[in-house]
């Protein structure tokens, strides 16, 4: 079965296993486990969502902008799927990032650059709550970044 | 490695060209003084030493500097005429010793822990130096000027750390970025708590510049947290480590200058969010919810930074930080409330013995 198309139903189901799998022991052993265990301890009562949207997407992917609406809670992910332009949208955090930036990301682009570079900006929510689990954000961005997915050319 | 640091700590006294020269103080021994009185010799020597004087000065007195003018904060145009005067050519520095220093003097741990703490520095500049522009739309005339000049600084410390890792390090690449791309392995994943709030910071001022809440946010994180607190404790490790030693001195004219321009940039930071409390009183509010965000992120380490090799441990340069933190707190006369009194205890490490 080939890749999931990007920004498609069937790549948020598989964004869905990858941020519950978390990230990879090789990832992971990059860093201290003390880290590690603060990203345990904000997952385990993460209570907001986020709206990630890709503010240009090809016409070939869908309508934009578009969304991958994350929704945590009890340490886990509860929702986690595309929304569209038509769709209302409901998430704790709003965040927008261009299609190239998108595509960076997929390619292996850093997650923490792509925040501090404002690829990806907060278009509604509280910022000084969001910063306060900014790591646990940019852990999982990254780990967004690496589900493979079909994109046109 | 903690052998290392001890032997180093306690090496005192060297020769140079057959003759005893004065016992160097450790790099932490600034730890234990606590804050003390410039003379006005002192204080000369620092505000009108150029570039080839400024390897003479003192960290530490220049770092007592920043201070020392907290209490009655400069006026923005006094700050930009030190500015004509302090301003220093990039370009005059050169590295040929600190090369030689760094390939055949320092040990492959010192040179590492170096990096380690220097390349937050290079990505840092940066930051400072591209979300700066925004937070002028909303300032008065006399500040514009100061901020325009702040913008320079901040584009010629960017510059100093590009030429640092070009003919020191050794980094090759075309363009700045591509040096910051290739440093950025030694950048901290933790680097994004205080540096992609300023960067989302900016973004809120950049959509409403007049905004003069998101305004004091950004100046609590950018002039007091990164610029008060994180820069001038870090910048002390490098820059004590290297006084210490005599070794690289173009780094440690370069970035002594570097750091008498930050205190010009704290004064007129510490001016702006005290102006802007005595204005509105309520904007107090602002500066303690930056501080609980910057605070509860702060305990959190994703990898172990090695100061040994430098003459610290990281639990002294923990101290540094709140010490600088409560320094700049008192002198503006900004208090905590009771929870952030308990967080920073939480965070803030003792110093035994100290």
């Amino acid at each position: 079965m080939g890749e999931p198309l990007f920004f498609s139903a069937q790549w948020a189901d598989a964004v869905c296993g990858a941020l519950t799998a978390g990230p990879s022991k090789e990832h992971r052993d990059g860093k201290l486990p003390e880290y590690w265990d603060y990203f345990e301890l904000v997952k385990s009562a993460y209570p907001a969502s986020w709206a990630l949207g890709c503010r240009d997407l090809p016409a070939a992917l869908g309508k934009c902008p578009a969304y991958l609406t994350v929704r945590w809670g009890g340490g886990s992910v509860t929702e986690c799927q595309i929304t569209g332009p038509d769709d209302p949208l409901d998430a704790t955090y709003v965040l927008g990032m261009d299609y190239d930036g998108w595509r960076a990301l997929h390619d292996g682009y850093d997650a923490q650059r792509t925040v501090m570079y404002r690829k990806i900006l907060l278009e509604e929510g509280n910022l000084l709550e969001f910063f306060t689990t900014i790591y646990f954000f940019v852990e999982c961005l990254a780990v967004i970044g690496t589900v493979p997915a079909r994109r046109p050319t | 490695m903690r052998l290392l640091a001890h032997a180093v700590l306690t090496a005192r006294c060297e020769i140079q060209g057959g003759a005893l020269v004065a016992e160097r103080k450790s790099p932490t021994a600034v730890l234990r003084e606590g804050p003390r009185a410039l003379s006005e010799a002192q204080v000369r020597e620092i505000e009108e030493a150029d570039l080839g004087s400024v390897g003479g000065v003192d960290i530490d007195d220049v770092i007592e500097y920043v201070h020392k003018d907290l209490k009655s904060l400069p006026d923005f145009i006094t700050l930009y005429r030190k500015y004509l005067k302090q301003r220093w050519d990039v370009y005059d520095l050169d590295f040929t010793q600190d090369k030689i220093d760094w390939t055949e003097k320092m040990s492959e741990e010192e040179r590492q822990s170096f990096i380690a703490v220097s390349s937050g520095f290079h990505h840092g500049e940066r930051q400072v130096e591209i979300e700066l522009p925004v937070f002028m739309i909303g300032a008065s005339e006399e500040e514009k000027l100061h901020i325009a000049a702040q913008i320079e600084d901040e584009a010629r410390h960017t510059v100093f750390f590009d030429r640092f890792y070009r003919e020191v390090v050794g980094l090759a690449g075309d363009g700045i970025m591509d040096i910051l791309d290739a440093s950025f392995p030694w950048v901290s994943e933790t680097f994004v708590g205080p540096f992609g709030l300023l960067a989302y910071q900016a973004d809120e001022v950049r959509r409403n510049p007049y905004d003069e809440r998101a305004r004091v946010r950004y100046g609590t994180n950018y002039f007091l947290w990164i610029e008060g607190v994180l820069a001038l404790s870090v910048m002390k490790v490098t820059l004590s480590y290297a006084r210490w030693r005599g070794f690289l001195p173009a780094y440690y004219a370069g970035f002594t200058a570097t750091c008498r321009d930050e205190s010009r940039h704290v004064q007129g930071g510490m001016r702006y969010l005290q102006d802007a409390v005595r204005k509105d009183p309520s904007m107090i509010s602002e500066i303690h919810d930056t501080l609980r965000t910057i605070l509860s992120l702060s305990g959190v380490a994703s990898r172990r930074i090695y100061f040994e090799p430098l003459g610290w441990t990281e639990q002294e340069v923990q101290t540094l930080f709140f010490q600088q933190l409560r320094r700049k707190l008192n002198d503006v006369g900004i208090d905590l409330p009771p929870d952030l009194e308990v967080l920073l205890e939480q965070v803030e490490p003792t110093l035994a013995g100290g």
